[in-house]
């Protein structure tokens, strides 16, 4: 099978880069070894969050923010996405001063989307807050999406521009042969021009296909979700320094995730899930919020997601081939990132660079530190 | 209609069962309590706010569900009475909206 | 942290006779299960029944409390009202007791998960007052109480049973309303000859029925199309039976047509199941010791395929030999030996278990919905038609309708629809069953408060005993 980019891995980032490419007329092939969105496009959070972003991500985050508000017509697909707002909640003073001194440092660089809100304007949000909570930011762009749905948004909108997408196709062999790379599927060969390696927690071994060596790991961040309950929050929940996070679905269930990690067993393409933590996570659920503590859990479960050191991505040409692209290791935040992403590969594959500075994501950023 | 064969001079305990006084056998189900004082109506359906109640009675269909002492999804067929307790239908659709703040 | 040689999950037939040969060779065991005394479903209350005369439950009942009996006796930590909502083959099992969370480490594993009652989507069984025979029984043994008036229609031994106890009780009875199609008896008479050796079992089904028709109770053969009437809450039910529609009023109605495994333990372990075609219903992987295919865990009873209460007992006799021999504690001949007589009573079983599933087994009609709205998920209120919709828009394997429409989604984790939608799928794909496969599921295996899991602890076996 021939094509002008070969796509590996068939999560956000693969089938919005799918996406972008088959809109500008580029003949694309996404493989991907198990089904669409199966893992960390699949089972995460949902969040649609541009609030405490790393600033090095903010520009893309931004840009993705937007993206996402009209991102359902753009594809003519339903992405399940609502604006909501988030709102990060400070526990006590210290919090509130880690958000003044990131304000400062975010009006530095230009940036205003974040705005500190009073002990009153939370609990206007979040009636049923703990009263203790002293304040928090908030976003208003920000918002969520149900995950399977705005993945396979993209997959349908890519397929609609002539994009295949060849599932249960897992990658056993890449080379760079001449002016072609060779891909060797497990029923079927490829031959592509470009590559581009978007294989989430299976990045770093695509990587070295590819020829470059990158310090990728990988983890199972766990969720919860409950069942019905009463309306009690609008916005998308976080907190400042705490591992919180839920968000309240047009339905009444509750998504609880949070970062705690469960066992991530790759070679085995399954995750198990800790208990302990879970219910550390439960305890601080019902701190935050006491009205959870009659809320009922439906189910649980966890994702396979890939982690940089520094919990950044990875976006950017291979430094060890030709023609070979990168957009992995988002470390348990890349979904928001999804749609700027794909544009951002597109543009890199077609023309060859990017609107946006790419340096912090670089995948030899480490080739000169010692871990 | 049901009935109890229960002997009569079993010690009883005394609960609320949406908002009534009633008394019942020390270690009865809360569903066999609802169903013998003609309150059967466990839960409404979440999408349609259809009226249901009990199917199984052994833990499996999750139609029983109430609200125990301010705890919903709990299975009428599978708790036991205490004094004291409050029973009530539970009724929460997709619609509904949390009561004001607790705290 | 000291663990336990084997948890059982279950407190049955099952479970008891394997807690006692596993504690009569000294394993260090743990059992867990729901109630507050053991006896699982078939003895529920055996021992503590608030009725004032169990007699009349019948014999096959009160002699579960001999075994309730030697079961309290043995040497096992026994954790009663203890929920189990998770078993992990990491050997960890969670579970809720008295509104906290436990964690507990075993070896081995048996799961004891019994049976359930085949559900039966007729148009209008979401109506309050359509309850299932088996409620009718656990109404009865748990808490004394009765439904006076009442319709029971299906067919099946345990529906002929409480129909029975009702009458010795004095309960009046509205009618007994039997599906069992007239082609069933052809289909089973071929089988008579080898059932014929369980004569005594077979005596006791005939006595019953003859008992039921003596009593007057209103008694409809070969009933189909059954309907349940009423808008906020059942009133009667409509069927055909003689070629003549017929409508008797009643505000309770009992439906049964024979029990299956309760699956969502077995598959929520992602344990390999199969689909049983005889019985109609998904059954796990086991050998002849109830091993399945995790080797540490094993499965005994009607979770591992309808075997009764008296094959229940062999098999977790059996299920403790073979892990006595997993634990060391019994060399392969012994364990051989031992297990002759057990192995030896499951196969002379066999063929009376085939008559009876074949003489009662439920027709298409009554297992699957036909009317279009009709509810196939209760939680979710997924209709027939909104899942044939869904199937339509290209979701053709259980996972993918469940994403879809929500099927299966709600509490009850498809205890309730996915039987029927595996064999709604394996229609409409015209695949087998086995083919079209079940859903995925994940824990917790019943809603499991906030609160609840917030309170966790760690069990040690030491501690606990």
């Amino acid at each position: 099978m021939n094509a002008d980019v070969l796509i590996i891995g068939g999560g956000i980032q693969g089938c919005a880069t799918a996406y972008h490419l088959a809109r500008q007329g580029a003949s694309v092939v996404v493989l991907e070894k198990d089904y669409i969105a199966r893992h960390a496009s699949g089972v995460n959070a949902g969040g649609v969050r541009l609030l405490g972003r790393d600033m090095a991500e903010v520009p893309l985050s931004k840009a993705s923010m937007e993206m996402w508000q009209t991102l359902s017509d753009d594809l003519g697909q339903d992405t399940g996405f609502r604006r909501q707002s988030m709102i990060n909640i400070a526990l006590d003073e210290a919090d509130m001063e880690t958000l003044r001194q990131r304000k400062a440092m975010m009006r530095c660089e230009g940036y205003t989307h974040e705005r500190i809100i009073s002990r009153d304007e939370l609990r206007e949000h979040l009636p049923h807050v703990n009263p203790d909570c002293v304040g928090g930011v908030t976003s208003d762009l920000d918002g969520y999406a149900i995950p399977y749905m705005a993945t396979n948004a993209f997959r349908l909108a890519a397929e609609r521009h002539g994009a295949q997408i060849v599932a249960g196709e897992e990658v056993l062999n890449l080379r760079r042969v001449g002016d072609s790379w060779l891909a060797q599927g497990t029923t079927t060969r490829f031959e592509a021009d470009t590559v581009v390696n978007c294989a989430g927690a299976w990045a770093d071994r695509i990587a070295l296909m590819i020829g470059d060596n990158v310090p990728l790991s990988h983890a199972a961040p766990m969720l919860m979700i409950t069942a019905r309950m009463p309306h009690f929050a609008k916005p998308v929940v976080g907190a400042v320094s705490r591992q919180l996070s839920f968000k309240q679905f047009e339905n009444g269930t509750v998504l609880i995730g949070g970062g705690a990690k469960g066992f991530a067993d790759r070679a085995n393409n399954r995750t198990r899930l800790d208990y302990s933590k879970l219910a550390n996570a439960a305890r601080t659920a019902v701190e935050f919020f006491p009205i959870m503590r009659r809320s009922a859990i439906n189910r649980m479960w966890a994702g396979l997601e890939a982690y940089m050191p520094d919990n950044l991505p990875v976006i950017g040409p291979a430094v060890n081939a030709t023609r070979a692209f990168h957009a992995f290791g988002f470390s348990a935040h890349g979904f928001q990132m999804g749609p700027v992403v794909g544009q951002v590969m597109a543009d890199l594959v077609l023309n060859g660079q990017s609107s946006f500075v790419l340096d912090a994501f670089r995948i030899d950023r480490y080739d000169r530190k010692v871990l | 209609m049901f009935q109890s064969l229960r002997n009569p001079n079993d010690e009883r305990v005394q609960l609320t069962v949406n908002g009534e006084l009633i008394e019942a056998f020390v270690g009865q189900s809360v569903w066999s309590v609802m169903a013998l004082n003609d309150q059967s109506i466990t839960r409404r359906a979440a999408l349609s706010a259809e009226a249901r109640s009990a199917y199984c009675a052994m833990g499996v269909c999750f139609e029983c569900m109430v609200e125990i002492d301010g705890f919903p999804n709990q299975q009428a067929c599978l708790r036991r009475v205490s004094k004291g307790m409050v029973v009530t239908t539970q009724d929460i659709t997709e619609m509904t909206e949390a009561s004001d703040a607790c705290v | 942290m000291p663990a336990f040689d084997c948890a059982i999950v279950g407190a049955g037939p099952a479970g008891m006779s394997a807690a006692i040969e596993l504690a009569k060779r000294g394993a260090r065991i743990a059992v867990l299960d729901r109630g507050r005394r053991a006896g699982g479903q078939i003895y529920r209350a055996v021992t503590d029944s608030p009725l004032p005369d169990t007699q009349v439950l019948g014999s096959d009942y009160t002699e579960g409390a001999a075994l309730v009996a030697a079961f309290e006796q043995a040497d096992a930590t026994h954790f009663t009202q203890a929920d189990v909502w998770h078993v992990g083959d990491d050997s960890r099992i969670l579970f809720s007791r008295q509104g906290e969370t436990h964690e507990l480490h075993c070896r081995e594993i048996v799961l004891c998960p019994g049976a359930m009652e085949r559900p039966m989507p007729i148009p209008g069984w979401t109506l309050p007052g359509v309850m299932t025979a088996g409620s009718a029984q656990v109404m009865l043994k748990s808490d004394a109480t009765v439904a006076e008036g009442a319709i029971f229609a299906g067919s099946g031994p345990l529906l002929y049973l409480i129909v029975a106890q009702y009458l010795r009780l004095g309960v009046p009875v509205a009618a007994l309303v039997d599906t069992t199609p007239r082609s069933n008896y052809f289909d089973a008479a071929p089988m008579l000859p080898r059932a014929l050796r369980r004569l005594p079992l077979l005596k006791k089904g005939l006595s019953l029925l003859r008992e039921i028709r003596n009593a007057g109770v209103p008694f409809f053969r070969g009933a189909s199309a059954l309907q349940v009437l009423g808008d906020e809450h059942a009133i009667g039910l409509r069927f055909i039976a003689g070629g003549t529609s017929h409508e008797i009023g009643a505000r309770t109605i009992f439906l049964h047509h024979g029990v299956q495994p309760n699956l969502n333990m077995t598959r929520a372990m992602d344990l390999e199941h199969q689909w049983n075609p005889e019985q109609l219903c998904w059954q796990v992987k086991s050998d002849a010791f109830g091993q399945t295919s995790v080797p540490h865990v094993s499965v005994a009873g009607d979770g591992a395929g309808i075997v009764g209460a008296d094959g229940a007992r062999a098999a977790g006799r059996l299920t403790a030999l073979n892990i006595l021999h997993r634990l060391g504690r019994l060399p392969r001949t012994d364990r051989d030996n031992a297990a002759a007589a057990d192995l030896g009573a499951l196969a002379a079983m066999a063929p009376f278990r085939a008559f009876i599933d074949r003489l009662y087994r439920p027709t298409k009609a009554l297992r699957l919905p036909n009317v279009p709205t009709t509810l196939v998920c209760r939680c979710e209120e997924q209709s027939l038609a909104q899942l044939r919709a869904g199937f339509d828009q290209g979701a053709r394997d259980p996972n993918a309708l469940k994403m879809l429409t929500r099927c299966g989604m709600g509490p009850c984790q498809g205890r309730q629809c996915g039987h029927v939608l595996t064999e709604l799928l394996s229609d409409w794909r015209g695949e087998p069953a086995e083919a079209v496969g079940y859903y995925r599921l994940r824990s917790p295996q019943r809603l499991l408060t906030l609160d609840e899991l917030s309170r966790f602890h760690a069990v040690s076996a030491e501690a606990a005993e």
